[in-house]
C-alpha cells in the first residue's frame, strides 16, 4: 500500500471496477471525508478539473528574498518624510528582530506617480513602477514571524514550521499540469544561490513527491537530466527499450497493478523531459528585441542571469507549466549582500539589488501581456516581510517588519490598476483592509478556480489545507 | 433521585414560572438561586446554540458539568467564587465579535449582574448527574480486548493471524491467495527484515531445505542479523523527525546527533522491550541511557533567535509543541498539536492536556550533553585510579618541602651531568601565563646557567619587559623576565655551554617582591645527560600547598623516583583531562519555571499554571506543578507504558503490521483519533496488541508471529476478483506488492556491485561538499566512493535537503513527523536512477565483478538481483542486447528495473 492508495481506488471507480466494494471498505475506515483530487499513479500531472470556473490557468510568483523594504519600494508615506527623523509614536522601548530601533526614515529612494493611474511609486523599481496600470497592489499584508527562514516557509507553505507542503504544491496536486513533458511545478533559484528556506519554499511536504518543484533555472539544468558521459545516444536508447522489455515482461506477472505500469510511464516522461528541458531553456529561438527588453545581455551578470530567468519562466508557462516560483535574491551570501535584507546599509544594497530585479520583471510581465498570456496567468510579487519604517538604532538600515508589508498581483481575475488595504500613516502596521498570508493563499487559490476550504490532503489526523483553519478570499482585488 | 438525572431545561417546565420576579431586585439579599434566576436565561438566550441540539465552539451550558469546563476554547466556562476568569462571563460582557449571545441583543445590564453574583456566590447548580467525563467512546480509548480466532474454514491458515485475516475475506466473499514461491519469500523477508537482497547461495539453501520448519528458521536466522535493526531503525527515525541537521534556514549540522540513531538500531537489534524502548528515549538519562533522549529533541531546531521577547517566547512554545506532538504521534498514535490553541475537534484531549504535556517537557532544551560513553567511564575509572596513585606516592615521600613562594625557590637533587635543564609548568597562581624572572643551575657556587642557551615552548609577544633572553640573564624583577604564551602552563629550557655536574636550581618570579602572580605552582624540573634523555629530578610534587606553613626545603632530597612516579602519574592525568567528553545531542535537562496554559496558544496569554500530567483520558501522573524535572519524564514514560493504556501497545502492533504489508490494520498509524482511520480488522489488532504485551513486550517475537503466518506468506500476484473487490488488498487476499523505499532501493544497488561497506554506527557518511557558510550550503558531492557505499541509514540526513538522487524517492524532510512515507512514482525518480552517475558507477562495478566471478554474468546477475535464472526468452533477450550494446548497459537496466525495485 502506498500514499496513492485511496486514490488509486478511486480510480478504479472511474475504470468502473468494483465500485461499491470499494466505496463500502473505504467508508468503513472513516476516510472518505473531503473531496481530495483524484490522482492516476500513472500520471500524476494529468490535469484535472478545478472546483469552479478559474480565472487563472497559471501562475508565476516572483518571491523577493530577504524581505523587500515596502516603504522605500512601493507603499508612499507621505508622513513618513515630514516626520523624518522624529521617534516612532507607539513605539516606546519596541524591540524588534534585531534590537532597538531609531527615529523614522524617510524614503530612500524618492517617489514619483508613475503610469496613467499615477500611482506613487519609488525610483528604486522604476520599470516596474512604470507597469501600475497593468498592477494590483496590496499594502496591507501581515504575517506571523520576523525571522526570514519562518517567513518565507509562511510565504510558500502558509505555514512558520519546516515541512509543510508549497503552495505550488498544493496546486499543481489540485489541477495536475497542461504539459506532459516538463515538470508541473518549476522552481527557479536566483543566479546567485538558493532562498533562506530554501526547498522548503518548493517543497511537496507531506505530499506526494509527485508534487514537489522541480528546481532548474537558465544557468543549471535539472539535475541528472542529461545522458550521462560515456554512454552513446544510441546506448541510451536501446537501454532505454531493453529497460521497458524487462518492466513489460515483469508487469505481465502483475497484471492490472498501476504501480507498475506508473513506473514504466515515468520513464517515457522523462525521455520527453530530455528532450523538452534543453528546449525551453536554450533561449536563444528568442528575438533580440525580447533579449534585450529583458535585459539578458546585460553587462551585470547577476541581471542578465535573472533575466534570463524571467524569460524561461514565460517560457515554461507558454508550454503549458502550472506553477512557477522565480527566486530573486539568495541566503548564503549573508545578510544584505545577495538579497533583500538591509539591516546595516539599505541604499548601498539596494542599489545592487533594485537594477536586477526591476527591468527583468517588468519585462516579463509585459512580455505576457503583450502575449496575450496575462489574461490567463497570475503573475504574483512577493516577499516574506516588510521592514521598519524606522532605521535601526546607530545603522543606515531598516529591521524586520512582519506587522505590514506589500504584495503586487498582476494578470488574471485581478483589478488593475488598483490599490488594496494600506499601512498606517508610517507604513508600520497594517491598517485598512489587513490581508493574512492565509488570505492572500485563498486568493491566489481562488483565481486558480479552486477553494482553499475543499483543496485537502489527510496528514496524520487532520484534512490539511494550505490555509490552515484561515483565510478569507480577498474579494475586493477581483476584477 | 431520579430527578437530578434530569438536565435542568426539563426543569424549567416549573422551574421558570415558579418565581416571578426571578432576581431582577439587585437588592435582594438572598443568593441567586441557579433554577429560579440563571437556568431561565440560559434556556432563552444560549442553549439555542449550545445545548442538546447544537455545541457551537464545543460549549453545551444545558449541564453542569460541560458548562464549568467551557468550550474549545479550553478556558475554564464557569469557575466558581471567580466570576472574572469565568469565559461565560467574560463573553457575556464582551464587545465586538466575541461578545454572546451571539445573535440578538446583549443580555440586559441586570442579567449580566445577576450571572457575575451567581458566579461570585460559588455557581451553586443543583446536581444533574452529569460529569465532565474524559471517557471518550472512541474504539482506540477502549481497554484492549482478548479476542479469541474465529473459527474459519481449516484449508487454509496456520496461525490465529490467519483466522482473523480469512474471516474478514469471508465476510467480502474473497479468498487469500497460495502460499508464494520460495524465491518470492525469501527476497520479500529480506527485503522486509533487512532492506537488502539475500545472496543467491542463501537462495538456493532455502530452496532445497526440505525440513518442515525451513521457514521458520530462515525467519529467526534473519530476526537476528545486525541488519534487521539498521532496516527497522529507520522507520523509526521517520517518525521522530531525526535528522543530523537543525533545520530552519541556517542548517547547521548536529554532529552528535547519531548516537541516538545508533541507539535505535542496537535496540531493534537487541529487541529491547518496547515498554523500555519507550522509557529510555523519554528517561534513559535516568537509567544511565543518554543517547536514547535524542528522542526529546529529534526535531527541527530555530537557532535564529530575535531580540522580540515575544518571537522568543514563541519559539520555545514551538519547540515545546514539536516534543508533544512526537511523543503523540510516535508513542500514543495522537495527534495532540491540535490542542495547543484550543480542545481538540475530534480526540478527547483538552487544550488544559496540551499544556500538561507540555510541563512534562519544559526543562527539556536543545542541544546537547555528555554521552557517559564507555570510554568515558573508562577514563574516570582511570582518572580515578591515577588520583588515588598519586594521593599513594605522596605518602611514600617523608615529609613535604615549603609551599612555591614568588619571590624564589630552590630545587637540590644528587648532583647529576647534564647538559641541559628543563623547566615545566602546568600550573601558575593565577591560571595566567607563567613568569620567571631568573633560573639559574647552580655547579657548586657557579651559576652555569649564565653561558646557557635558552629557549621555550612560546615567549609573551609585545612587551620588551618580558623576554627570553631575559631567563639567564643574571638580573631581577618583573621588567627583566621571562613569560610564556601559554595560560598555565609552558615550558622554557637551557643548553650549558658544556656538559657539567649540577645539583640545584634556583627559581623566582619576582626578586624584588613587586609581583606574586603568574607564580608557578604545578611544574617539574628535568635534566638531561645526553640531549633529549630527560629525567625528572625536581618538582611541584613535594611542596606543601602554596602558603600553607611548615616544610623544609631539604625533605624530599633523594625522592626523585618517587617524584618521577608522580609525574608520569600527572601527565596521564593531564591527557585524559584533555580528551573531550564525548556528547549527544539528547537535550540539555534543567528544573523549569511553571508552566502556564495559554490562552488561544498566544504566548502573551498566560492562563492558571498546569502540572505536569498525562492526557486525562488516560488518566492521571498525580504530580505537583514544581515537580523535579526529570520525575516529569519518568511518570509519563510510566503512564504510556501502562498496560492499561489502550493506545500504547495498539500504536506500536499497528506499526509492524504496517511496515510488513505496507499499510496498517489502522491505515493511518500515527492517529488513531476520531480523524484517522478504522482498524480494517479491529480485533486481530487487539490480539497482536495483546500478545505483544503478554510476551514481554517483545517485537522480535511479534514479527515473528506476523511473519510464520500464512498472510504473510501468501502469493503477491492479482487475480481479477481480489482487484475488482479490493484493489489495495488491504484485506490481504493477497500479499500487496509495493515500490522499494530509497534506502532500499539504494543498498540493493551497492550490494548488487559488491561494493557495499557493512560498517555499522558511528558518525556516518555525508553526500554533500563539506561547507562552513554561517548558513550551510548543500552542494552534492561530484563524485562518491567507498567512505560513501555504507548503508543510508548511515548516510547525514540534511533536514529539507533532498539527499542527492535518492531524495526524490519520497524521503521525508524531517520537518513534520513521518509515520508513513508516500509512495510516489515520478520522471524526476527516472531521471536520477537512469542517468544519475551513481548508478552508472554501481552499473560499471557490478559488470567487473559479474566478469570477475567467472559465471555467466546473465545468469549472474539475475540470481543476484532477481533470485532466479532467466527464461530463456529473458536470456536470449539480453544475450543479444549485451552483445549490441555492453554488459554496463544491461547491468545499467537491471539496476532501473521494477522486478528489482518491487518487494515481490
Amino acid at each position: 500500500m502506498n500514499g496513492f492508495t485511496r486514490r488509486d481506488l478511486l480510480g478504479h471507480m472511474g475504470s468502473g471496477l468494483g465500485v461499491m466494494a470499494m466505496a463500502n471498505l473505504l467508508q468503513a475506515e472513516g476516510l472518505l471525508a473531503g473531496d481530495e483530487p483524484k490522482i492516476d499513479p500513472r500520471a500524476p500531472h494529468a490535469a484535472r478539473r478545478s472546483h469552479f470556473r478559474p480565472r487563472a490557468r497559471n501562475v508565476v510568483v516572483i518571491f523577493c528574498s530577504g524581505a523587500l523594504s515596502h516603504v522605500d519600494s512601493f507603499d508612499y508615506k507621505p508622513e513618513l518624510i515630514k516626520r523624518h527623523d522624529t521617534p516612532l509614536p507607539g513605539s516606546d522601548g519596541l524591540v524588534t528582530f534585531q534590537g532597538v530601533n531609531g527615529n523614522l526614515q524617510q524614503p530612500l529612494y524618492p517617489f514619483r506617480p508613475r503610469g496613467e493611474c499615477g500611482k506613487m511609486t519609488s525610483d528604486l523599481l522604476p520599470h516596474l513602477g512604470d507597469l501600475s496600470d497593468d498592477l494590483c497592489y496590496i499594502h496591507s499584508l501581515h504575517t506571523k514571524t520576523a525571522t526570514h527562514g519562518p517567513g518565507e516557509n509562511c510565504m510558500s507553505t502558509g505555514f512558520t514550521l519546516e515541512g509543510f507542503p508549497s503552495m505550488g504544491a498544493w496546486a499543481t496536486y489540485a489541477l495536475g499540469s497542461e504539459s506532459d513533458d516538463l515538470p508541473a511545478f518549476v522552481a527557479i533559484p536566483d543566479p546567485r544561490g538558493v532562498p533562506q528556506s530554501s526547498l522548503n519554499n518548493w517543497g511537496s511536504g507531506f505530499l506526494p513527491a509527485a508534487f514537489q518543484g522541480t528546481p532548474f533555472n537558465a544557468a543549471k539544468s535539472v539535475q541528472n537530466l542529461a545522458r550521462p558521459p560515456g554512454v552513446t545516444e544510441q546506448e541510451d536508447r536501446a537501454t532505454r527499450a531493453f529497460l521497458k522489455a524487462l518492466n513489460e515482461g515483469h508487469l505481465q506477472r502483475f497484471e492490472g497493478d498501476t504501480e507498475m505500469a506508473a513506473r514504466i510511464a515515468s520513464y517515457e516522461m522523462a525521455a520527453r523531459m530530455q528532450l523538452s528541458v534543453p528546449e525551453v531553456t536554450d533561449l536563444s529561438a528568442e528575438s533580440e528585441h525580447t533579449r534585450k527588453m529583458y535585459g539578458t545581455d546585460d553587462a551585470n551578470a547577476n541581471k542578465a542571469g535573472f533575466a534570463r530567468n524571467c524569460l524561461l519562466a514565460r517560457r515554461l508557462i507558454e508550454r503549458g507549466v502550472r506553477f512557477v516560483q522565480l527566486f530573486n535574491g539568495a541566503y548564503a551570501m549573508g545578510e544584505g549582500v545577495g538579497n533583500w535584507d538591509g539591516h546595516k546599509q539599505l541604499k548601498k544594497d539596494y542599489d545592487v539589488h533594485g537594477p536586477i530585479l526591476d527591468q527583468p520583471a517588468a519585462a516579463l510581465i509585459r512580455d505576457l501581456k503583450q502575449r496575450g498570456m496575462l489574461e490567463e496567468t497570475l503573475v504574483v510579487l512577493c516577499t516574506e516581510f516588510g521592514r521598519m519604517p524606522t532605521f535601526q538604532e546607530n545603522t543606515k538600515g531598516r529591521d524586520h517588519n512582519p506587522k505590514g508589508f506589500t504584495a503586487i498581483l498582476a494578470g488574471a481575475g485581478v483589478k488593475a490598476p488598483f490599490t488594496y488595504g494600506s499601512t498606517d500613516e508610517f507604513g508600520w502596521r497594517a491598517q485598512d483592509n489587513p490581508v493574512s498570508v492565509h488570505d492572500f493563499h485563498a486568493t491566489i487559490l481562488h483565481l486558480l478556480g479552486l477553494d482553499h476550504t475543499r483543496l485537502t490532503y489527510y496528514h496524520n489526523g487532520l484534512q490539511r489545507r494550505l490555509t490552515d483553519v484561515f483565510g478569507e478570499v480577498v474579494e475586493g482585488i477581483l476584477s | 433521585m431520579g430527578i437530578h438525572l434530569v438536565s435542568w431545561t426539563a426543569l424549567l417546565g416549573f422551574a421558570l414560572w415558579a418565581s416571578p420576579a426571578a432576581g431582577q431586585d439587585e437588592k435582594n439579599v438572598a443568593r441567586v438561586n441557579f433554577e429560579r434566576d440563571i437556568a431561565p436565561i440560559f434556556a432563552a438566550r444560549c442553549i439555542e446554540c449550545h445545548g442538546p441540539d447544537k455545541q457551537k465552539e464545543g460549549l453545551r451550558i444545558d449541564r453542569a458539568a460541560s458548562a464549568f469546563r467551557g468550550g474549545d476554547s479550553g478556558e475554564p466556562g464557569i469557575v466558581p467564587g471567580d466570576s472574572a476568569n469565568s469565559e461565560l462571563f467574560r463573553r457575556i460582557t464582551a464587545n465586538g465579535l466575541d461578545r454572546m449571545p451571539f445573535k440578538g441583543e446583549p443580555l440586559t445590564t441586570g442579567q449580566v449582574a445577576l450571572i457575575k453574583r451567581w458566579i461570585d456566590e460559588g455557581a451553586s447548580w443543583p446536581e444533574d448527574g452529569s460529569v465532565d467525563s474524559d471517557q471518550s467512546t472512541h474504539w482506540s480509548f477502549q481497554p484492549i480486548g482478548d479476542p479469541s480466532p474465529p473459527q474459519t474454514d481449516p484449508s487454509w491458515g496456520s496461525s490465529p493471524i490467519d483466522a482473523f485475516v480469512l474471516r474478514r475475506l469471508e465476510k467480502e466473499g474473497l479468498r487469500p491467495s497460495p502460499a508464494a514461491d520460495r524465491v518470492s519469500l525469501i527476497r520479500r523477508l529480506y527485503l522486509d527484515l533487512h532492506g537488502l537482497l539475500p545472496t543467491p547461495a542463501r537462495v538456493e539453501a532455502f530452496i532445497r531445505d526440505r525440513r518442515e520448519d525451513a521457514w521458520e528458521r530462515l525467519v529467526d536466522e534473519v530476526l537476528a542479523s545486525p541488519r534487521h535493526g539498521e532496516r527497522w531503525a529507520q522507520h523509526w527515525l521517520d517518525v521522530v523527525q531525526y535528522a543530523d541537521s537543525h533545520g530552519f534556514e541556517m542548517n547547521t549540522p548536529r554532529p552528535n546527533a547519531f548516537h541516538y540513531r545508533d541507539w535505535v538500531i542496537n535496540a531493534f537489534n537487541a529487541d529491547l522491550p518496547y515498554d523500555r524502548f519507550i522509557f529510555e528515549q523519554l528517561a534513559g538519562d535516568t537509567v544511565g541511557v543518554e543517547a536514547a533522549t535524542g528522542f526529546l529533541v529529534a526535531g527541527a531546531w530555530d537557532e535564529v533567535k530575535s531580540k522580540d521577547p515575544d518571537a522568543t517566547a514563541l519559539q520555545r512554545q514551538d519547540e515545546l509543541t514539536a516534543m508533544v506532538n512526537t511523543t503523540g504521534t510516535a508513542l500514543l498514535g495522537l495527534t495532540l498539536g491540535c490542542a495547543r490553541c484550543h480542545n481538540h475537534k475530534f480526540d478527547p484531549v483538552h487544550q488544559r492536556d496540551f499544556y500538561s504535556m507540555t510541563a512534562v517537557f519544559a526543562g527539556v532544551r536543545h542541544g546537547e550533553r555528555a554521552l557517559h560513553s564507555d570510554r568515558d567511564r573508562l577514563i574516570k575509572q582511570e582518572q580515578k585510579a591515577l588520583a588515588e596513585e598519586i594521593a599513594g606516592l605522596r605518602a611514600q615521600l617523608p615529609s613535604l618541602r615549603p609551599g612555591v613562594n614568588s619571590r624564589q625557590n630552590v630545587e637540590r637533587f644528587a648532583p647529576v651531568r647534564a647538559c641541559s635543564v628543563r623547566m615545566s609548568i602546568h600550573a601558575t597562581n593565577s591560571g595566567s601565563e607563567p613568569c620567571i624572572d631568573e633560573l639559574e643551575v647552580w655547579s657548586g657556587e657557579l651559576n652555569v646557567a649564565r653561558t646557557a642557551i635558552p629557549s621555550s615552548s612560546g615567549n609573551y609577544a609585545g612587551d620588551p619587559k618580558h623576554r627570553l633572553e631575559h631567563i639567564n640573564d643574571g638580573q631581577f624583577g618583573n621588567p627583566r623576565s621571562w613569560i610564556s604564551n601559554e595560560p598555565g602552563g609552558g615550558w622554557v629550557q637551557l643548553d650549558l655551554a658544556e656538559p657539567v655536574r649540577i645539583d640545584r636550581i634556583s627559581w623566582g618570579r619576582d626578586l624584588e617582591e613587586r609581583f606574586a602572580d603568574r607564580t608557578a605552582v604545578g611544574y617539574i624540573i628535568e635534566v638531561a645527560q645526553t640531549p633529549g634523555e630527560w629525567k625528572v629530578v625536581s618538582g611541584s610534587q613535594d611542596r606543601r600547598a602554596p602558603g600553607e606553613p611548615g616544610g623544609s626545603e631539604e625533605a624530599a632530597f633523594g625522592a626523585q623516583d618517587v617524584i618521577a612516579r608522580i609525574v608520569a602519574a600527572e601527565k596521564r592525568g593531564q591527557k585524559l583531562k584533555s580528551t573531550p567528553v564525548e556528547t549527544v545531542y539528547a537535550g540539555r535537562l534543567e528544573q523549569p519555571g511553571p508552566t502556564h496554559r495559554l490562552y488561544r496558544g498566544d504566548v502573551r496569554e498566560k492562563r492558571e499554571a498546569v502540572a505536569p500530567d498525562i492526557l486525562s483520558a488516560l488518566g492521571s501522573l498525580d504530580l505537583a506543578t514544581d515537580s523535579p524535572e526529570e520525575q516529569r519524564r519518568v511518570a509519563l514514560a510510566n503512564g504510556i507504558t501502562d498496560p492499561a493504556n489502550p493506545l500504547t501497545a495498539r500504536v506500536m502492533a499497528n506499526r509492524i503490521w504496517h511496515h510488513h504489508f505496507g499499510a496498517g490494520i489502522v491505515s493511518t498509524p500515527g492517529d488513531f483519533g476520531a480523524n484517522g482511520a478504522q482498524p480494517s480488522h479491529p480485533e486481530l489488532l487487539d490480539w497482536l496488541a495483546g500478545s505483544l504485551m503478554r510476551e514481554g513486550w517483545s517485537l522480535k517475537r511479534l514479527h515473528r508471529r506476523i511473519l510464520l503466518s500464512d498472510t504473510y506468506r501468501q502469493a503477491s500476484g492479482p487475480n481479477p476478483e481480489g482487484l475488482a473487490r479490493d484493489a489495495g488488498a488491504r484485506l490481504l487476499w493477497r500479499f500487496p506488492p509495493r515500490r522499494l523505499e530509497a534506502e532500499v532501493i539504494r543498498d540493493c544497488i551497492l550490494q548488487l556491485s559488491d561494493s557495499l561497506d557493512l560498517t555499522m554506527g558511528g558518525p556516518g557518511f555525508s553526500t554533500f561538499e563539506p561547507n562552513a557558510n554561517y548558513v550551510r550550503v548543500y552542494d552534492p558531492k561530484e563524485e562518491l566512493g567507498p567512505d560513501e557505499w555504507r548503508r543510508m541509514v548511515y548516510m547525514h540526513k540534511v533536514r529539507m535537503e533532498k539527499a542527492p538522487l535518492f531524495g526524490s524517492f519520497d524521503l521525508p524532510d524531517a520537518g513534520q513527523v513521518c509515520p508513513k512515507r508516500s509512495l510516489s512514482t515520478t520522471a524526476i525518480q527516472a531521471l536520477n536512477l537512469f542517468n544519475g552517475a551513481f548508478v552508472l558507477n554501481q552499473a560499471r562495478r557490478m559488470a567487473t565483478h559479474l566478469e570477475e566471478q567467472a559465471l555467466d554474468p546473465i545468469e549472474g546477475a539475475y540470481q543476484r538481483a532477481y533470485g532466479r535464472s532467466p527464461s530463456p526468452r529473458e536470456l536470449g533477450a539480453a544475450r543479444a542486447f549485451i552483445q549490441e550494446q555492453s554488459l554496463v548497459a544491461f547491468c545499467r537496466a537491471i539496476l532501473n528495473s521494477n522486478e528489482l525495485v518491487f518487494i515481490p
